[in-house]
Formats: structure tokens, sequence, C-alpha cells
């Protein structure tokens, strides 16, 4: 178990909504992301856990097209998107949520989310219909009675639910969630994990970045484990925990502490 | 959607056309009036076309002399040719319109002040090549158009029936999915992207309907004018003068061009031929008093002055009792 499965991938590949291979990402002398392979499997929750540093936000920009990958291919739904522009890879139908929420501060928290829903995946629709589906995502989302105050008077806890519904109105088959935990208090994480499980109901396949440990190890299927930019473990909650390696790098060597932060 | 979306504002627009538009009939020699009312709404027509990129996509460009420029040329060389005026309208502002392309292509990937600073570089030039295109322009000793013009009444409904199409433009942008993007972007242009937002197309579509536009006033006043010279219709003060325009009256919203525009010319008018260039130390101070206290520019100030609450958007949002879900005008009236 010290090393992640080498054939998992391959076997997978076809049927994976998100496959990377091989991808590494340099920023100049510094290896960000080094060779990292990994198959994600469909409608299932992926966690992506490391220390600060990992590489695990740089993975999620090379996915969304913000970065492009230094070397190496990220395949999606059945398309190469390597070097496609963030808004084509939306369009495909894969959304990334921002670690730091950036809501459009002057829209409401209604238009926030018609931007996703009016520019998103699938077909081209019509600002009523964008409206429309905006309000279903928000009551989804549990925001809808905050629809028409502007986003930049919600709260933090409210703010990581209007980044999740403005990526769900994008109609996304991937969506991938970065930190959407971080910085909530106890119960709101309980109700956010809620909402993220809610989602995966409906057949979303979720890769999530997460420093909440119990959350992540709760909610996820499988866990991707990353230090200094290599995949180090790869495996089901308990068997990642249980993982020495993962223990050393990730909890500190001598590992005793519960796995909180 | 409904008629329950529109605000008195909207309708306020047409009833004040058709008013604008019986003035000629009234006061058909009153040319001080109809002089007043052409540059007015030659110039609420490039306040709403510049709005379009300056306001709703945020992108402060310094440069739509150019702009004015290509489109007074193009009209008075196709004159010079042969051509009657009213039908190169459209071909000035399909050549400023392609020219804003050029520029749009690479300008409109810088971000903020170095936009602004580009589109400065990029107006000059223009200025000082049509100068030195002596054979094309006439250069410094300018270029004299053909005198046989209609009535200034004629002129007075051509430059209203500019402002109302380039009104009826930035209504429509704004209530669009087009315009949503735009808002978008402009506040944050990597989480446009993220959901979907082409945000490279979108910003220079901005920029080709409010060049086109712009070109569209351009052609008029050369057949107004009937004599171009490039460090008139190309000068930086034009350029300016459409950034003060939208600031003053209101950047992002429909009405500040509009307010701006004619508060802009009021200004002028009443103070040019008795203290020469004393409108410009007005215009300095207005602009300080209203970056200061009023962002939102002299619209932001009747919406106060209205007992309106206002969120300090180009999109606002109604005040809605709680629990329903009233569409706010941004997207009430089209589509």
């Amino acid at each position: 178990m010290s090393a992640p499965a080498p054939d998992f991938g391959a076997a997978t590949m076809t049927s994976s909504p998100l496959v990377l291979e091989h991808v590494t990402k340099r920023f100049g002398g510094l290896v960000a992301v080094e060779s990292v392979t990994v198959a994600v499997e469909s409608g299932k929750i992926t966690g992506l856990i490391g220390p600060n540093g990992a590489g695990k936000t740089t993975i999620f920009s090379v996915v969304s097209g913000h970065l492009a990958p230094t070397t190496g291919r990220v395949v999606a739904l059945g398309h190469d998107i390597t070097g496609w522009s963030p808004h084509a890879v939306c369009r495909l139908g894969l959304c990334v949520t921002h670690q730091l929420v950036r809501p459009f501060p002057d829209l409401s928290v209604l238009e926030n989310v018609m931007v996703g829903a009016a520019f998103g995946g699938g077909a081209r629709i019509a600002a009523r219909d964008a409206r429309r589906e905006a309000m279903a995502v928000l009551d989804f989302a549990g925001l809808a009675a905050r629809a028409e105050q502007p986003a930049s008077a919600l709260t933090l806890a409210q703010r990581k639910r209007l980044e999740i519904a403005r990526a769900l109105a994008t109609r996304p088959s991937v969506l991938l969630l970065d930190e959407v935990l971080a910085g909530l208090t106890p119960s709101e994480v309980v109700q956010a994990v809620t909402l993220v499980r809610q989602i995966s109901a409906r057949g979303i396949t979720i890769v999530m970045i997460e420093h909440v440990m119990h959350a992540v190890m709760n909610l996820s299927h499988r866990v991707l484990v990353l230090n200094y930019g290599r995949l180090i473990a790869d495996g089901t909650p308990a068997e990642v925990t249980g993982n020495r390696e993962v223990i050393e790098a990730y909890l500190g060597a001598g590992g005793d502490e519960t796995p909180h932060d | 959607m409904k008629a329950a979306g529109l605000r008195p504002a909207a309708a306020a627009a047409p009833a004040l056309g058709v008013a604008l538009a019986l003035v000629p009939l009234i006061a058909p020699h009153n040319i001080t009036v109809l002089n007043l009312g052409f540059f007015t709404f030659l110039y609420v027509a490039q306040g709403l076309a510049w709005n379009i990129l300056g306001g709703f996509a945020g992108y402060i460009s310094f440069g739509y002399a150019a702009f004015f420029g290509l489109g007074a040329y193009t009209t008075a060389l196709l004159w010079l040719h042969g051509w009657t005026p009213v039908l190169t309208f459209p071909l000035a502002g399909l050549c400023a319109a392609a020219f804003s392309l050029v520029v749009g292509v690479p300008t409109l990937r810088l971000i903020g002040p170095y936009f602004s600073i580009a589109t400065i570089g990029v107006g000059e030039a223009m200025r000082i090549l049509m100068l030195n295109l002596d054979k094309v322009t006439g250069g410094a000793s300018g270029l004299n158009l053909p005198t046989v013009v209609p009535s200034k009444g004629w002129f007075y409904l051509a430059a209203l029936a500019i402002a109302a199409v380039a009104y009826v433009t930035a209504v429509w942008v704004r209530g669009s999915r087009f315009g949503l993007g735009l808002a978008a972007l402009r506040m944050d242009q990597d989480a446009a992207e993220t959901l979907g937002v082409r945000t490279a197309l979108f910003k220079n579509v901005a920029h080709v309907i409010s060049a086109f536009l712009v070109g569209v006033c351009g052609g008029l006043f050369a057949m107004y004018f009937q004599y171009l010279h490039p460090d008139n219709v190309f000068s930086f003060t034009e350029s300016i003068s459409l950034v003060l325009i939208a600031l003053i009256g209101g950047i992002g919203t429909i009405w500040g061009p509009i307010l701006g525009a004619a508060v802009f010319f009021a200004v002028q008018d009443y103070l040019q031929t008795s203290y020469p260039a004393f409108h410009l130390l007005v215009y300095g101070v207005l602009l300080i008093v209203i970056l200061l206290f009023e962002p939102r520019g002299l619209a932001g100030l009747a919406a106060r002055l209205a007992g309106r609450r206002r969120v300090p958007a180009p999109v606002a949002v109604t005040p809605a009792a709680p629990g329903t879900v009233a569409p706010p005008p941004a997207q009430g009236g089209a589509l």
C-alpha cells in the first residue's frame, strides 16, 4: 500500500470522466505537480488531500484550464482538454469552485447563479430560462431566501454555498470543489457536508480538496494524497489513514493525534 | 419580462424621445436650440456607446476618438467620391468597428489601467498618423467638404435618431445574456471564465458594438461640420469627453451617459462663449465631487433623490418584499 496501485488508471480509463496522464507542472525550477496519473471514478466522491503547498490547487487549475500542464494530458468526458480555455472546459461539463470564494459582488445572489446557468454546459438557454434554473439551484443549495440580496451581503458560509450553487448551475458532470469547508463553523460544516452528499446523489462526480479531515474521510469513496507534487497514496479513507507514508508526510512523523487539522 | 418589470425610467425614455423630436417642428428656425440639441444627442449616443465597453464590461478606453475620426473620414472621403453622405454612415460605423477589432484583440487582454494606457497610445498614434497621411486626409490643412446640406432641423433629428439607436442597444445589451456575461467579467474575469463566459469574445463584441455607434456619429459629424481636421476629430479631448460624460452621468448605468452629455454640453455652451476654457475647470471640479460623493454619478444621485434604495451596480436590484421574487429591472426588459 505504500505506492498507488499502478494498474488502476489503465483499467478504468475508458469509463472515467476525468483522467490525468503523467501531468507535470513546473513553475521555473519548482515542480508543483510531478507526473500525476489518476483516473477519477464516475459518480463517486474523490478526496484530494495533502499538506499546504502539495500541489492540490495546481492540479485543479490544470484541469480547469487556468494553467497549462508543462507535460502530460488531461482527458475529460471523452475529450483531451489539455490546453483548453476555462470557459470551454466549463461548457464541456467540468466546473471548478474557487478556494477563495469569488462572488460577483454587485450582482444579486440569483444573478450570480444565473451566470452559471446562462453560460455553463449544455444547450444555450434564454435569460428567462436561466433565471428559472438558477432559482431551482438556489432552492437546492438552501439560498432561495437570499436570492434578491447582493452577493456581497452574504456570510462566508453562504458565499461558499453560492460558489457551489453557481458551479452546479453550469450543469456539470464533474464538479471540483476546492476547500468548500474551510473557515466554516462545525455546524456549518455539517450542513455543507450534507449538501455535497446531495450533489453526489444526483450522479455528479465530485473531486474535493479538503483540509477538514473528518469530513473528507466521511464523504470520500476514495482519497488521493499528494505531497510535494507527487501522489503518495491512493485508496479508501481507511487504507489511506493507515498508510505510514501518509501519516509521516501529512500528519507528521509519529502521528498519534486525531487527524483533524 | 412583464409590464410590472418596467420602471418609470424605461417608459420615460420613449416619451422624452418623442417630445424632443417635436422640437424642430415647433421651432424650426431656432438655430441655437437645434445646434445644442444636435451636439448633445451626438454625445449622448457616443456616451451610451462608450458605456457598453467602459461601463458594462469595465474596460475604460481613452481612445474612442480613433473611432469617431475614422467614421468622420470614411463619410468625408466617400462623399467626395460622389456618395450620398447618409448612405456612408453604415460604412463609417463598419470602418470604426473593424479598427476596434484590430485594436481590441491585443489590448483587451490587458487588465485595468494597462488597457486604458494602451488606448491612449492608440488614439494619439491614429491622430499623428492621420495628420501625416496628407494625401488622404488633407493632413494639417484639413479636408473641405461639399456645402450642400440639409437643414439644422434634419441634423437635429438625425442625431436624435442615432442617440435612440444607441439607447435601445444599451438597454438590450444590459438586459441580455450578453450583458450578464459582461457584468460577470467586469467583476471577476477568472470566475466568469470558470462559469463558461467567453470573456475574450465578449469584450471584443462589446468593443465592436460601441465602436460602430461612435463611427456613425463621426460620419454624421463630418456631414454637419463640412470640414475635417485630424487634430479635431482624432483629438484626445474627444476621447476624454466620452469618459467624462459617462463618469459625470454615472458609469455603467443607462441614464448616466444621457444625463452626463446633457450637463456636459449645457456647461460648455453656457461658459465657452463668455469664459473660454473655464468649462474644463468646471468639469474637473464636477468630476472630483462626483467621484468623492456619488461614484454612480448623476444617475446615482437622481436615484438617491427619488428615494430608491439601489445597489451600486449597473444591474440594479429592486427592493422586493421578502419572499417574493421580483425580477430586477436589468433582466426585466429585453429577451
